[in-house]
């Protein structure tokens, strides 16, 4: 009976473990790209994983980085352990305390400080400076793997091994190492797995261009994360399960006896790390195309652009394209909000050519000095194609045109289930947001302006308001509302709308008639009190090393087919005429969603900087509302 | 064995210097920025901020939150690693490595998956739905972000509890029962003293990981639920205040001195 009941508890903790991963194994074979949506069986992600470059680059970074750090940690560790060992008591203990630091410190805080250290001393953030973070925090695992070992070895066998008539080195070869060995790989093995499944820390050290596993999975977590991620994580799971299977049945065929324990952990080290390796070469080897474009492309840095652009916010193929026509090979980054650009435009420690910031964002890097005038006479298409109430709604930020180029632009509005509400309920007005009925029910943006406008509008005041009463009343009202919403979220609206998940969303108009398409109860309407209308446009940092290539990118995306092209993709509206005359679908063309006509409305607002004061006082609100 | 001084100079200095800038440097870093002000004045005012109600709040609920997936942690992991003790086979070993297992797999993605999960419209819910069973709401609520610690961090709790428990000579067990033990008596007196630096060692890498998450918060909380990791992050990387990030970080680190405080008393009591 006790026995059963063994067995039923570990299988109920087993299962605890494994439940999440049999969701995403089964997730790879789901034909649809919404997560909580089961669109049939399908094998396809399995296949067009390998075709995403952006994955594949993400693949090979994080092993190649795992079997770096870890090997480069494990060189530094074994050489510092013999000489640590050596050292006077006081001493030993001191470094030995050091040594604890990563190991013992929140990731977070390893993490920032690494970060500041790079920003201070100006270092480039990149491949390098992960790399030297996974050093860093991987060097305390081997070292406190191998000084078990070392301690605990008698001295007496290296001496007799240099009486014998062999060298030092030699000796350590021959006598210590092996004995160390087993500590040697266990740390190393330790510090690869460490390496392979770190975030935070990678999240703060990272750099243009240059992504790991986790760091990509972070960003697509808001834009609803892609099927081949999935196939991607199971493929790796399978691996090296496995190879566990095998190694355990080669092992009880030789039916050798074995000391009990953390043993078995060091005899299938020595394979994982081959696996690991061979991995990290036949990624290479399938990739030997693209690396070696890369590495030519290295050779003659001139040609590069670094783009640095939100998520899912272009479409490849258009980078491809120009890649080809140009030859100028397009480096290309992303991020999620405004607030997460600015930092790292702002401190230069990424050489961005080309950022696409919102207007108020855009207002305020031009007010300090983060951004260079364009050359207009390099722009033809912009000039020519780009529509003139656009340019004039951008001129509230940009004033004269002289910095920016409008990408897209929208509204801010109210997505409501049809099926999930009253058809009594008014939706056309923010106020529904503060219904009762629709408790949990509700998705907030979860981004300081958008929020506050909302409340700050159905109070009757203005979006881009200063006074302090009325963004205390703005407060209270979200205070109010914070018991009724499901979750503040930025773009994960879109998968929870589509799955039925919420009632009432407050959305992009451009992520609007996506939903509708895969979910046609949805409806979107800009509520009669007004809104926020947004640009988003194209900046050239003050810092930019590549100027020339910028504008030639910039104008390749204002060519009214390319943009066409990323309208198909991305669906936010355009604010090229050229591409708008060229959109084929009529219903598309004249949506009101997509292309309001803005002369019917007085009460859009556009964003505009208020000022770093009230940055901060903004922070503070956001603090106080989220912590309520 | 190294007998030069210099020998043992040149093998550690690859190692002391590496430390020193990319360990010491950084921490000497986020202390400066924690105690200036923009201006680079001398402040306590990143400090002291942790006093106003809002901080104080979230701070609070991370504690509360961290110490209860901890416990949690604990009482799962005890009896788990007792059994795993007893088969001393490969097949424990086998189990044991179950448990770093799920680490190849993605963090992000396996705490997405239990948005999945535990979602209004999710898995758990279709089921219970299914069998006519009243629905559970525990996403984006502190249950959730609990469930997500515990799944996290709870190998963090195995490996050293087993490690521990695993050292335990079957001797020494066998000496308790000659001289009269009953097994709660063995339990509570031999093996549960023995086992305190597993214990104390998997307690720490759950408390602090769990102390300072912002991502589990992220995903399960629906961004509704501030913790202290949330904040410092959002002053890092969208405030673009690293004033008072480096000042919320320090007081976390007071936390982790402590633990050392506590570790280091507990490793000089069997020695002497």
């Amino acid at each position: 009976m006790t026995k059963f009941l063994k067995r039923v508890y570990i299988f109920l903790i087993v299962f605890f473990m494994y439940a999440p991963i049999a969701v995403m194994v089964v997730q790879s074979f789901n034909r649809s790209k919404s997560r909580g949506h089961w669109g049939g069986f399908t094998t396809q992600w399995y296949l067009s994983m390998f075709g995403d470059r952006s994955i594949m680059a993400a693949l090979r970074n994080t092993l190649s980085i795992a079997f770096l750090s870890s090997l480069i940690a494990t060189v530094i560790s074994v050489l510092a352990c013999l000489a640590i060992v050596q050292m006077k008591r006081r001493t030993r203990r001191a470094v030995m305390g050091v040594t604890n630091i990563p190991m013992l410190n929140a990731d977070i805080v390893t993490g920032i400080s690494m970060m500041l250290l790079f920003l201070s001393f100006g270092l480039k953030f990149g491949y390098g400076s992960i790399l030297i973070a996974h050093i860093t925090f991987n060097i305390p695992y081997v070292i406190l793997s191998i000084m078990p070992r070392l301690t605990a070895l008698d001295k007496s066998y290296f001496e007799a091994a240099l009486d014998l008539g062999a060298s030092p080195v030699r000796a350590f070869f021959r006598v210590v190492l092996p004995e160390l060995m087993p500590g040697v790989i266990s740390g190393m093995l330790m510090a690869f797995t460490m390496s392979i499944d770190d975030f935070i820390i990678t999240h703060f050290t990272k750099g243009a261009g240059v992504d790991t596993l986790s760091t990509k999975i972070y960003t697509e977590v808001r834009k609803g994360i892609k099927p081949e991620m999935y196939a991607l994580s199971t493929l790796i799971f399978v691996v090296i399960l496995i190879l566990l299977l095998l190694l355990n049945g080669s092992r009880s065929k030789a039916g050798r006896k074995k000391a009990p324990g953390g043993r078995s952990i060091l005899e299938i080290a020595p394979a994982a790390f081959l696996v690991a390796g061979l991995a990290v070469s036949a990624c290479s080897l399938t990739a030997c195309g693209s690396a070696g474009e890369e590495a030519g492309a290295e050779a003659s840095e001139s040609n590069v652009v670094y783009v640095y652009n939100w998520g899912e916010y272009i479409d490849p193929d258009v980078i491809e394209l120009f890649e080809e026509e140009t030859g100028i090979r397009v480096v290309y980054d992303e991020f999620e909000t405004n607030e997460i650009m600015y930092p790292r435009v702002a401190a230069g420690a990424s050489r961005y050519d080309l950022v696409c910031p919102s207007d108020y964002m855009i207002q305020k890097m031009i007010q300090n000095q983060l951004l260079q005038p364009l050359d207009w006479m390099l722009l033809p298409n912009a000039s020519g194609y780009i529509g003139e109430k656009y340019m004039a709604q951008a001129r509230s930020f940009d004033p004269g045109n002289r910095y920016s180029v409008p990408y897209c632009w929208g509204t801010v509005g109210i997505l409501y289930n049809k099926t999930l509400v009253d058809p009594e309920d008014d939706m056309e007005s923010w106020d529904i947001l503060w219904n009762p009925r629709y408790k949990d029910d509700i998705l907030m943006q979860d981004s300081v302006r958008d929020a506050f406008m909302v409340a700050l509008i159905r109070n009757g005041a203005d979006s881009n308001t200063t006074d302090p009463a009325e963004l205390e009343a703005a407060l209270s009202s979200l205070m109010e509302e914070k018991p009724l919403v499901q979750a503040y979220v930025i773009d994960e609206v879109r998968d929870k709308m589509i799955a039925g998940e919420a009632a009432i969303g407050v959305i992009y108009s451009g992520e609007a008639l996506y939903t509708q398409e895969e979910n046609p109860d949805l409806e979107y309407v800009i509520p009669r009190e007004g809104t926020n209308l947004w640009i988003d446009g194209w900046v050239i940092p003050a810092g930019a090393e590549h100027v020339e290539n910028a504008h030639r990118f910039l104008d390749f995306l204002c060519r009214p087919e390319i943009a066409l092209m990323n309208f198909d993709y991305i669906y936010y509206s355009t604010p090229n005429e050229g591409a708008h005359a060229l959109i084929e679908d009529e219903e598309v063309r004249n949506s009101p969603v997509l292309f309001p006509e803005l002369s019917q409305y007085d009460n859009l607002q556009t964003f505009t900087y208020l000022g770093e004061a009230m940055d901060r006082y903004y922070n503070d609100l956001w603090i106080r509302l989220k912590s309520y | 064995m190294i007998r030069s001084d210099k020998v043992r100079a040149l093998f550690a200095a690859p190692y002391l210097s590496w430390a020193v800038i990319f360990i010491v440097v950084p921490l000497l870093m986020v202390f400066w920025y924690g105690f200036t002000d923009g201006a680079g004045r001398l402040s306590l005012a990143n400090i002291a901020i942790i006093t106003r109600p809002e901080y104080l709040k979230s701070l609070g609920l991370s504690m509360a939150l961290s110490l209860v997936s901890t416990l949690l942690c604990l009482l799962i992991a005890y009896p788990l690693c007792l059994i795993l003790t007893e088969k001393k086979t490969g097949r424990a070993a086998v189990i044991v490595l179950l448990f770093i297992l799920p680490m190849w797999m993605n963090t992000l993605l396996r705490t997405m998956a239990w948005q999945t999960i535990l979602e209004k419209t999710g898995i758990l819910n279709t089921i219970l739905r299914f069998l006519h069973l009243p629905s559970i709401y525990i996403i984006n609520k502190p249950q959730a972000i609990v469930i997500g610690m515990v799944y996290n961090f709870l190998p963090y709790m195995v490996l050293p509890l087993y490690n521990a428990l695993a050292k335990i000579d079957d001797s020494v067990i066998h000496a308790a029962h000659d001289l009269g033990a009953d097994r709660r008596q063995t339990f509570l007196r031999v093996v549960l003293p023995l086992s305190v630096p597993g214990i104390v060692s998997g307690v720490t890498m759950v408390f602090i990981p769990a102390l300072t998450t912002f991502v589990i918060s992220q995903m399960l909380g629906g961004n509704k639920i501030l913790l202290i990791g949330n904040i410092i992050e959002q002053e890092f990387t969208q405030a673009y205040d690293w004033n008072l990030g480096s000042g919320l970080s320090i007081i976390l680190m007071i936390f982790i001195i402590l633990n050392m405080v506590i570790e280091a008393a507990l490793d000089r009591a069997p020695e002497k």
